[in-house]
């Protein structure tokens, strides 16, 4: 792995100027009251203190991408014959996401396994992903609504990386944590980090220690599955619950999806979106029937899925990245920790059927 | 000739003896000019970084119970087209359509050359996803079985978007098709058992498939009988090949419908009640079942009744399905996801589901 | 007795004859309060009034439409529950209200905006007209005013225009009209400025609909425009244009309905400011019909009656 280097705050944005003649460069910027991921461009201020509002997910999973593109035509030989031609559209953008938090980068790790399936691939993501780094940002003070510690990762946690930046002194120290983000640290900008390399590992062993004891979810799994038929006490949880798609979105593992066909007259796109299962339409049959009929039962699946059907099918793997974004964005402040925790220690009423 | 032939006369014009051998639609020449694209370049390996990362992470905990994969699952043919990128359809042509009551009609689909056909592989109950482009995608049920490869043959009901634009089209038009998706019937440990059919309405589709595979592996298989009910003559699908069924004394095939209907001379009520009076035994015997949720739920307590064990019933279930490939996140059951885990369980698997069907 | 003393009293003594009253408690940090669904006695123990109780709660009035439901409401709150019962979408009977005098609800854009980035705010205290905070053990503080929500700045129904219950006494209107300055400037600016100014706000929209389902008189639930395919008005594809046809179909369907609670700009997690769409529309429907919604609970909704001859819409003669 190549030598860790030291990336002075003065040269932060010749060096982004730099990577970014060679790949597009999407770093942290403010627009409005938000802070999202956007082309870096000269003289842009890059919000390296915070958490971003946004997550940079949709870099390697747009909010909508084309799956192809479909054109009817008429076979001129025989006009009463009209074909259909169909027009796959893969175009990834070489890209460095910089400044990314390590929750944010370990998204893509949960997606992975779910994109890079055994049977089925999904060709569009594993493009964007193959064409995208990351540069992480650990994190050396945490929000009150990340736990990143309590899902499998951490605040200096370098999963789904490729470079890692530790904040100390004046700058950042540089690592390498991948081959492919070893090149990116070629540059004449960054000097040697020497001693700065221990200190930053020293910040970065701190760091959890400051977010408090983890919370253990492993018995979420079972746990939830168990109070799975106990209706109050997800209609309990769920009351305040307006069944928008916040926390859906703007979750860095949140990885279900739309596909709608859209166009007028004979061409248009075949398009995937992000989708939410927090809404009815999600499971609603062309039938009329709804298995999730209730936002009760749609709640249930969105924390089941993170925290017990993701974890059974992917080695205890939880389907979160602790980034919190879903707690401190939601309009009424459920807290899906709170949640989690209460189903694990709920106490499920006898039975009286079966 | 039976009641039941001059009924589906009334109700299924199109329906001929063996329209797969006619060419009456017209030739399917060049039919799809399709998928001109180079194939998309990343879709073999996931990027090393992230590779290397998930080896390098220790699990955060530790893992009780393997998840058990779909017990039932035969051999599950894979399309490599799908393989390569599973949201691009092949270009299918209709070669014939069949107006097999008032809403449900019959789509025999060709997909490309008749090579094309004969190298098509699928497995009796897996499902394919049928496009309208501009209106989007649905999946049914491939009725036609694995041994005919002539065509494909789907039965749509019309109930949705996509569904009545499937509806509008006719011998000529291209659909695509994504197909097949997932695991069809456990035709294997079936060998040697007799088996019990009971469809009630559109739910004949997918016993169709493996009813015909049967037929035509007929020594592989033990007694065949056929229970098939809809709510009137009418709502009959398949008339057109009632006869043959009802003909045939390898198999036993009882019709019935929900009430008396001038001309019919089947039996009269409702599924649940008319299999009790089969009096099918469940010794060695599978009973596959597929029709509306009340008629499953009162076919389950006849079975039962019988002496069916959970692990003797298999039925498919429906969801609403994007991908098809296990990977949009909405038609799961708990751990199971319909699309590739089903749509085919036994009882005794959805049993262990979580209740949320 | 204070007022949140007296409230709970009220509350508690009403509860046993309802399904449920709906309040405020601290939420996950000591600046987000979150919506209470008291049940049991002891849940109205955690209830709290203060600036931070920013929901609007007849949001989930519809909802609970077959319910004997108590909800608490600040004035703007209350116009949402006199607007939804004179459209019929809840009954007015089977709501109990709860009023208290508003001082004004905090922004929490704002207070970013004055303190700072808060997401590490380990406690907050209202001492008079002063919010302080302590974030990562640094303590800041700004005036209330400061922080207060727009809405309230210009608020002229500080007390539940409609309640059953009331807690503490009336407090006076912080002002007497509302001049809509913030509309006629933003329409002062060239049409090049004003439609830059939303493709630039809009562009960074989740489509995640907070702002739908925030909104109380956002009804349609399950059939919206947003997801129909039949009528197809907008796709699903992440484009300014898509994004902004929805704001404009959602504010025009609130036209005459819209009770200004802000519920929508403030639920954004984008922080995209929408809420000067309703605002245009209010403008506008209190010009033409002299109406603003939910604050008279027996005026007839201009869009939900006909006159031959509109006052003040010239339809011939132009």
């Amino acid at each position: 792995m190549a030598e860790a280097k030291y990336l002075h705050h003065d040269k932060l944005s010749a060096w982004l100027e730099e990577v970014a003649g060679k790949m597009r460069v999407l770093a942290p910027v403010r627009q409005g009251d938000a802070v999202v991921f956007a082309p870096y461009a000269s003289g842009v201020q890059v919000e390296m203190d915070k958490q971003a509002t946004t997550p940079p997910k949709g870099v390697v999973f747009p909010a909508s991408e084309e799956l192809l593109r479909y054109d009817y035509q008429k076979n001129p030989e025989q006009p009463g014959q009209v074909d259909v031609e169909l027009l796959p559209v893969i175009q990834p953008e070489p890209t460095l996401v910089f400044g990314c938090r390590s929750c944010d980068a370990r998204g893509f790790v949960i997606f992975d396994r779910v994109y890079a399936g055994q049977t089925y691939k999904d060709p569009y993501y594993l493009a964007r992903r193959e064409a995208t780094l990351f540069a992480v940002i650990a994190c050396l003070r945490h929000d009150i609504t990340c736990f990143c510690h309590s899902v499998g990762g951490g605040p200096g946690d370098a999963q789904g990386a490729d470079l890692l930046l530790t904040p100390i002194e004046d700058g950042y120290v540089v690592e390498a944590v991948s081959e492919r983000g070893a090149p990116l640290l070629d540059s004449p900008l960054l000097e040697p980090a020497r001693d700065k390399v221990e200190q930053a590992q020293t910040l970065r062993d701190k760091a959890p220690r400051n977010m408090g004891n983890p919370t253990d979810f492993a018995p979420a799994r079972d746990k939830l599955m168990a109070v799975f038929d106990d209706m109050d006490f997800w209609e309990d949880v769920s009351a305040k619950c307006i069944s928008c798609g916040a926390c859906t979105y703007l979750c860095p593992t949140c990885y279900c999806f739309n596909i709608t066909d859209e166009g007028a007259g004979l061409s248009g796109r075949r398009v995937r979106s992000w989708d939410n299962c927090m809404s009815s339409q999600f499971t609603f049959e062309a039938s009329g029937h709804n298995p999730r009929p209730t936002k009760a039962h749609r709640l249930k699946n969105r924390v089941g899925h993170k925290f017990s059907y993701y974890p059974a099918l992917h080695d205890g793997l939880i389907s979160c990245c602790g980034c919190g974004r879903c707690i401190k964005s939601c309009p009424v402040s459920v807290d899906i920790r709170e949640i989690v925790v209460r189903a694990m220690g709920h106490a499920l009423p006898a039975k009286d059927k079966d | 000739m039976t009641p039941a032939s001059t009924k589906k006369n009334a109700t299924a014009p199109a329906a001929k003896k063996n329209p797969a051998k006619k060419t009456g639609s017209k030739p399917a020449k060049s039919t799809a000019k399709a998928q001109k694209t180079a194939e998309p370049r990343a879709a073999k390996k996931t990027s090393k970084a992230s590779a290397k990362d998930s080896a390098k992470k220790t699990a955060a905990q530790a893992i009780p119970k393997s998840s058990a994969k779909t017990p039932v699952a035969a051999a599950r043919p894979i399309n490599p087209h799908l393989a390569a990128n599973p949201y691009l359809p092949e270009i299918g042509t209709i070669i014939e359509t069949i107006q097999e009551t008032h809403n449900i009609k019959t789509f025999r689909i060709k997909l490309g050359s008749d090579e094309r056909m004969q190298n098509f592989a699928f497995s009796p109950g897996q499902v394919g996803q049928l496009s309208v482009f501009g209106a989007g995608e649905a999946t049914f049920v491939i009725n036609s079985p694995p041994t005919r490869k002539d065509y494909l043959q789907f039965s749509v009901m019309r109930v949705g978007e996509v569904t009545a634009r499937l509806h509008t089209l006719s011998a000529g038009d291209r659909v695509g098709v994504r197909a097949p998706l997932g695991n069809g019937f456990p035709i294997e440990s079936m060998q040697g058992k007799d088996i019990v059919f009971i469809g009630g309405g559109i739910g004949m589709a997918p016993l169709r498939t493996l009813l015909l595979y049967m037929l035509d592996n007929r020594d592989d298989y033990g007694k065949i009988r056929v229970l098939y009910g809809a709510r009137s003559p009418q709502d009959m699908a398949f008339s057109y090949e009632l006869p043959e069924w009802l003909e045939r004394t390898d198999m036993e095939t009882v019709l019935t419908i929900d009430r008396e209907a001038e001309g019919w001379e089947h039996q009269v009520g409702l599924i649940p009640n008319v299999l009790l009076e089969m009096t099918p035994t469940p010794d060695n015997a599978v009973a596959v079942t597929c029709g509306p949720p009340i008629m499953i739920k009162f076919t389950l307590q006849a079975l039962k009744k019988l002496g069916f064990q959970d692990d003797q019933i298999i039925t498919t279930l429906e969801k609403r399905m994007k991908c098809g490939v296990g990977l949009c996140g909405r038609c799961n059951i708990g751990t199971k996801y319909v699309c590739v885990d089903g749509p085919v369980f036994t009882y005794a698997q959805l049993r262990e589901l979580p209740n949320e069907l | 007795m204070n007022v949140l003393s007296q409230l709970k009293e009220q509350i508690a003594a009403t509860l046993p004859n309802l399904d449920l009253v709906i309040g405020w408690e601290r939420g996950f940090d000591p600046l987000h309060h979150t919506p209470l669904f008291m049940r049991r006695p002891e849940d109205v123990e955690r209830l709290v009034i203060d600036a931070l109780c920013v929901h609007n709660l007849a949001v989930y009035l519809p909802g609970l439409k077959n319910k004997k439901v108590g909800v608490a409401v600040k004035g703007c709150d209350s116009r949402a529950v006199n607007q939804l019962a004179r459209e019929g979408l809840i009954k007015r009977e089977n709501v109990v209200v709860f009023g208290f005098p508003c001082d004004g609800a905090a922004d929490l854009t704002k207070v970013r905006r004055q303190l700072g980035d808060i997401s590490g705010v380990q406690s907050a205290a209202l001492e008079g007209d002063l919010l302080r905070v302590v974030v990562d053990g640094k303590e800041r503080e700004t005036p209330l005013k400061d922080v207060l929500a727009d809405k309230c700045l210009r608020c002229r129904y500080p007390n539940a225009l409609t309640h059953d219950h009331f807690a503490g006494e009336p407090r006076e209107a912080r002002v007497q009209t509302d001049d809509y300055k913030d509309v006629v400037d933003f329409e002062a600016l060239p049409l090049e400025a004003r439609f830059a100014h939303w493709q630039q706000e809009m562009q960074r929209c989740i489509r995640c609909y907070a702002c739908r389902n925030a909104c109380p008189m956002c009804v349609c639930r399950d059939h919206c425009v947003a997801q129909s395919r039949d009528p197809h008005w907008v796709t699903q594809e992440d484009e300014t244009r898509e994004k902004w046809m929805f704001q404009i179909i959602h504010a025009m369907h609130l036209a005459g309905r819209c009770v200004e609670c802000g519920e929508c700009q403030r639920a954004c997690p984008v922080d995209i400011p929408i809420l000067a769409l309703k605002r245009k529309l209010n403008k506008e429907i209190r010009e033409l019909f002299d109406f603003e919604a939910g604050v008279d609970p027996q005026a007839v909704p201009p869009l939900l009656s006909f006159q031959v001859e509109e006052k003040n819409i010239n339809e011939r003669g132009w």
